[in-house]
C-alpha cells in the first residue's frame, strides 16, 4: 500500500514538472490551456445518422464536413481544432449542460450547418463551427441566415473566445439571457486572411456530400 | 376680432403647446391643435428657446396656421422652483487583509462544505496524509491537469476537502472527481490568496444558497472562534448573505468591517423650527424631521461630509441656471428616499459586491419671476409675437383638468412630473392652495438606474424606459411571458437580438434590456421606485393642501402631467387613497388629450375668462 502511494506521487511530481517546463518554455505565449500543442489528438467516429434530440440540457456542436480530422486540423491562425473543440464542449459542461457532437455533410455554409444542427438539437440550440473556425450560435426557430450570435472573423477567435461561445450557448439553452460574447474587431483581419479565407472554405467545400446525412460523432481526446 | 391664442407650458422634462381661436366672448375658446416636445435646457432658462420654438412650430402644424397668424403667446409663470437630484452611499464594506471570497460566480462547481489549509495546487505532493487541505488552482492550471492532480492526491489519501479557482472551471474540476466537493470559481486575484491558512469554501446547492458561511455561530463552529471573536465575523456573514458560494479564510490579522461612511448631518430650517438630522439614520429619519420644522427655509449640509457635498452640488448646479449668488439659493423641499446599491467590496479578490445603504436625495429650490420675464421677452424676438406671462401654474393646470369630461370642483389635482409633484386644490369661493415637492420622475428613473446597476450617463435612458413600459421575458422566438406571467404567440418569428432576453414592451414593439437581472427583480425595483418616490409625495402634497390637513376631507383627485401616463402608477395611487376614501382618476384634458397639456389648455382658457371679466 505504502509503495503503491509512493509510485503515485511519483508520477504526480512528475506530471508537474513536466506541467512547468511547459509553463516556462511557452512563458511568452497564453498559458498552458490555450498552448494548443501540449492538446493531444483527438478521434472522431460516426456512430450513426443523428436523430433530432429530446434531451433539453443538450447542446448541439456541428462540425463542417472538413473540421477535425482532414486537412491540417487547424483553424485560419493555426490552433489545433482539437482544442477548439475541447473549449466548445468544456464551455457547455461548465453551465450543466451536455455537449453532442454531429457532422453536417451536406452544406459548409455555417449559417446552414448550424441551421442543422440546432434542428437536431433537444433545446433547439447549437453552435456550428468550419475548419478556418467561423463559429455561429443558431437556434431552430431562427432563418438559416439569421442568428443568435455570429462570430464572423475567425483570424480573431481564440481559446477563450471559444471557452464563451460554448459557455453562451448553454446559457440560451438553459433560457438565461447572458451578454453577448465580447468580439475583438481587427480592421486587418479582411485583408490579411481574405484569401486563405476562401482557400480554406474551397477546400472544405470539396468534402461536401449532398447525398449524405447529419451523422452523430463520438469524439475520443487522446 | 378674431384673435389666435397660444398657451406655452414649459415642464421639467416637456414643453407642451395649445393653440386656440376666441372669436366671441360668450363662446369658449375653439381649440385647434396642441403639441409636446422634450424641453431643452432646465426649465426656466434662456436654453428653453429652441424647445419653445419647436413646440409652436409642431403645434401650428397641427392646427394647420402659420406661427405669424398667432395673436399672442401665453407662458406659465413657471411655477418658480427647479428640482435636482444626488445620490450618496452610507455604508461600505472593506475587506482589509483578505479573509473573505463572497461571490457569485454563474456556475461554482460541486456542493457542501470543505475545511482545510489553503495550499497551491503545485505543492499538493508534499501534504501529510489525511490532512485537510482547500486546493487554490490558478489559471495556468488546466481543468484536466487539474484535475487529475486532486484525483491522484485523493487517491493517495491526502483529504481535498474543496477548492478555489481562479478559472470559470469549478464545474468541469468538479465533475472529473470521484467524489463532490466544493469549488468556487472566478477568483480573479488568486495570488492573493494566502496560502498555508484554515479556509473554509462553500457552495449551496442548485437554486438556494449557503448556509454556514452566512451564519456567524456557523463560522465559529467551523473555526472553533471564541465568543470574541465570533462578534469580530459578523460583517463577513452579514456579507455572505444570499450568495451560492463563499470562501472564508482565517488570517492572524484579517478582518472585513462594514465601514459607515461618515455620511453628516442635515440641518434642515423651518419657520417652526430647526431639526438636525443624521444621513445614517436613513429617509425615514429626514422625513420625520422635515414634517417637525414646518414650512422648510433652507437645508445645510455638515461640511466635509457626502451629504455636505451633495447639497453644495445641488446649490451650485442651481447657481448657475439662475444665475444668483450661491448664498441666495434657498432648498425648500427635499425628498429623501432609501436605497441599497451595489458596491464593488474595496481589497476583494474576487470583485465582490456588497449591497450597500445609499440616500438618495431630491431637493428643490426657489428662483424668482424675474427669469420668466426675461424668458418671455426673449422668446417674443424669436418667433416675432407678443408674449405674455399667463398665470400661476396651479391655477392653470386646474382650468385645464376643468375640461376633463365629468369632473367639478371642489377638486384636487396631483400633477405628477419629470422633476417636482405638485398638489393644488380649488374650492368653490376660495383661492386656489397649491404646494411644489421635491421628486417626481426623474427621481425613479435615477432609483432605477442604481438599484440595477444599469450604466450611468450614457444610458440614464435604459433606466427611463424601464420606467415607463411593461416587461416581457422571450421566451422563444414565438411566444414571450408578459410580466403578470399571461403568455403571448406571435404568428411571425420575433427578431433573434431578442431570443432569451428580458424585453420591454414598447408601442413599437419589444425592446431588449443589457441586463442580467431577472424579470421579477426589475419589476420590484421598479414598483418599488414610484412607490417610493411617487405615492410618498402624493400623500405628502395632499396632506398639505387638503382642508385641516386631512386627505379625507378631500373628495376627487385628478391626476395630470407626464407622469400620469405611466402605466401603473394611478393604479398605485388609486389602491393607496382608496384608503381614505377619495376618488382618484387621470384626468383627460379636453376630453381627449389624457393628463398632458393641463397647464397650456388652462393658460388660454385663463386668458378667456380674464378678457371676459373685462
Amino acid at each position: 500500500m505504502a509503495q503503491l502511494s509512493e509510485a503515485v506521487v511519483r508520477e504526480v511530481v512528475k506530471e508537474i514538472l513536466a506541467q512547468m517546463g511547459n509553463g516556462s518554455a511557452s512563458a511568452s505565449a497564453v498559458p498552458a490551456v490555450s498552448n494548443g500543442d501540449s492538446v493531444a489528438d483527438m478521434t472522431m467516429r460516426e456512430v450513426g445518422v443523428a436523430k433530432p434530440g429530446t434531451a433539453s440540457d443538450e447542446v448541439v456542436i456541428a462540425l463542417a464536413p472538413a473540421f477535425g480530422d482532414k486537412l491540417k486540423k487547424r483553424t485560419i491562425t493555426g490552433i489545433p481544432h482539437t482544442a477548439v473543440l475541447r473549449e466548445l464542449m468544456a464551455g457547455i459542461e461548465e453551465e450543466g449542460m451536455k455537449a453532442r457532437i454531429i457532422r453536417v455533410w451536406h452544406t459548409s455554409d455555417v449559417a446552414f450547418v448550424g441551421k442543422r444542427g440546432a434542428e437536431l438539437s433537444g433545446s433547439g440550440i447549437s453552435i456550428a463551427i468550419q475548419s478556418r473556425g467561423t463559429t455561429v450560435i443558431h437556434q431552430r426557430d431562427l432563418f438559416p441566415l439569421q442568428n443568435i450570435e455570429l462570430f464572423p472573423q475567425a483570424p480573431v477567435l481564440d481559446l477563450a473566445t471559444y471557452r464563451n461561445i460554448g459557455r453562451n450557448a448553454a446559457r440560451y439553452a438553459k433560457g438565461d439571457s447572458p451578454a453577448p460574447v465580447a468580439q475583438i474587431s481587427d480592421q486587418m483581419a479582411r485583408p490579411k486572411y481574405q484569401a486563405i479565407a476562401a482557400v480554406y472554405h474551397i477546400r472544405e467545400t470539396e468534402f461536401v456530400d449532398g447525398s449524405k446525412k447529419p451523422m452523430d460523432l463520438e469524439v475520443r481526446f487522446n | 376680432m378674431t384673435k389666435i391664442i397660444a398657451g406655452i407650458d414649459v415642464g421639467n422634462s416637456t414643453t407642451e403647446v395649445a393653440i386656440a381661436e376666441i372669436s366671441d366672448f360668450n363662446r369658449p375658446p375653439r381649440f385647434l391643435g396642441s403639441s409636446r416636445v422634450p424641453t431643452t435646457g432646465i426649465k426656466g432658462t434662456l436654453s428653453n428657446i429652441p424647445g419653445m420654438a419647436l413646440a409652436l412650430r409642431t403645434a401650428v402644424e397641427d392646427a394647420h396656421i402659420a406661427i405669424t397668424d398667432l395673436d399672442l403667446a401665453l407662458l406659465n409663470e413657471a411655477t418658480p422652483v427647479i428640482g435636482d437630484i444626488a445620490m450618496e452611499t452610507i455604508t461600505e464594506t472593506i475587506i482589509t487583509e483578505s479573509t473573505m471570497i463572497g461571490h457569485n460566480p454563474g456556475s461554482p462547481g460541486g456542493m457542501g462544505i470543505g475545511v482545510g489549509q489553503t495550499i497551491h495546487i503545485q505543492n499538493l505532493v508534499s501534504v501529510r496524509r489525511g490532512e485537510p487541505v482547500i486546493v487554490v488552482i490558478p489559471k495556468a492550471y488546466d481543468f484536466e491537469v487539474a484535475a487529475s492532480l486532486i484525483k491522484r492526491a485523493i487517491e493517495a489519501g491526502i483529504d481535498v476537502q474543496g477548492g478555489i479557482v481562479q478559472a470559470d472551471d469549478g464545474v468541469l474540476i468538479a465533475n472529473r472527481l470521484p467524489k463532490i466537493l466544493p469549488f468556487v470559481d472566478e477568483v480573479g486575484l488568486i495570488d492573493h490568496v494566502p496560502l498555508n491558512m484554515l479556509a473554509a469554501v462553500e457552495v449551496g446547492d442548485h437554486g438556494q444558497v449557503i448556509r454556514q458561511l452566512c451564519n456567524p455561530y456557523g463560522i465559529a463552529t467551523l473555526f472553533e472562534l471564541t465568543p470574541q471573536e465570533t462578534q469580530m465575523v459578523i460583517p463577513i456573514a452579514k456579507a455572505l448573505i444570499g450568495l451560492r458560494s463563499a470562501v472564508v479564510i482565517r488570517t492572524p490579522a484579517g478582518d472585513v468591517q462594514t465601514r459607515r461612511i461618515p455620511a453628516g448631518t442635515l440641518k434642515l430650517i423651518g419657520d417652526v423650527r430647526t431639526a438636525v438630522v443624521e444621513m445614517d439614520g436613513g429617509a425615514d429619519a429626514i422625513m420625520e424631521g422635515l414634517a417637525q420644522v414646518g414650512q422648510l427655509q433652507d437645508v445645510e449640509g455638515a461640511a466635509g461630509t457626502n451629504v455636505g457635498g451633495m447639497v453644495e452640488r445641488v446649490r451650485q448646479t442651481m447657481s448657475d441656471v439662475t444665475e444668483k449668488p450661491l448664498k441666495a439659493i434657498k432648498i425648500r423641499d427635499i425628498l429623501a428616499v432609501d436605497c441599497l446599491v451595489p458596491q464593488k467590496v474595496s481589497g476583494g479578490l474576487a470583485q465582490e459586491f456588497s449591497m450597500e445603504n445609499a440616500v438618495g436625495l431630491a431637493a428643490m429650490v426657489n428662483t424668482d419671476q424675474l427669469l420668466m420675464e426675461r424668458l418671455a421677452q426673449a422668446l417674443s424676438q424669436e418667433i416675432g409675437v407678443p408674449v405674455e406671462l399667463g398665470g400661476v401654474e396651479a391655477n392653470m393646470a386646474i382650468l385645464g383638468t376643468l375640461t376633463t369630461p365629468g369632473i367639478d370642483v371642489p377638486l384636487a389635482i396631483l400633477d405628477l412630473g419629470a422633476g417636482s409633484t405638485d398638489a393644488a386644490l380649488m374650492v368653490k369661493g376660495q383661492p386656489v392652495q397649491s404646494i411644489h415637492l421635491a421628486g417626481a420622475g426623474n427621481m425613479v428613473s435615477l432609483l432605477i438606474q442604481r438599484e440595477l446597476d444599469l450604466p450611468s450617463g450614457t444610458n440614464v435612458d435604459v433606466a427611463e424606459e424601464i420606467k415607463r413600459y411593461p416587461l416581457a421575458k422571450v421566451e422563444s422566438l414565438f411566444h414571450i411571458r408578459n410580466e403578470d406571467n399571461s403568455v403571448r404567440f406571435f404568428q411571425e418569428p420575433l427578431d433573434p437580438k431578442l431570443f432569451g432576453r428580458v424585453a420591454l414592451v414598447t408601442k413599437s414593439g419589444l425592446v431588449p434590456i443589457p441586463t442580467e437581472h431577472t424579470i421579477e427583480r426589475i419589476r420590484e425595483v421598479r414598483r418599488e421606485a414610484k412607490r417610493r418616490v411617487f405615492l410618498r409625495n402624493s400623500l405628502r402634497a395632499l396632506k398639505t393642501v387638503a382642508p385641516l390637513g386631512n386627505i379625507r376631507n378631500i373628495e376627487f383627485v385628478a391626476i395630470v402631467g407626464g407622469s400620469g401616463q405611466d402605466f401603473e402608477l394611478s393604479q398605485m395611487l388609486m389602491n393607496k387613497l382608496a384608503e381614505f376614501g377619495t376618488v382618484v382618476g387621470t384626468a383627460n384634458i379636453r376630453g381627449k388629450l389624457g393628463p398632458v397639456n393641463a397647464v397650456a389648455t388652462g393658460l388660454v382658457l385663463g386668458y378667456y375668462e380674464r378678457q371676459r371679466a373685462r
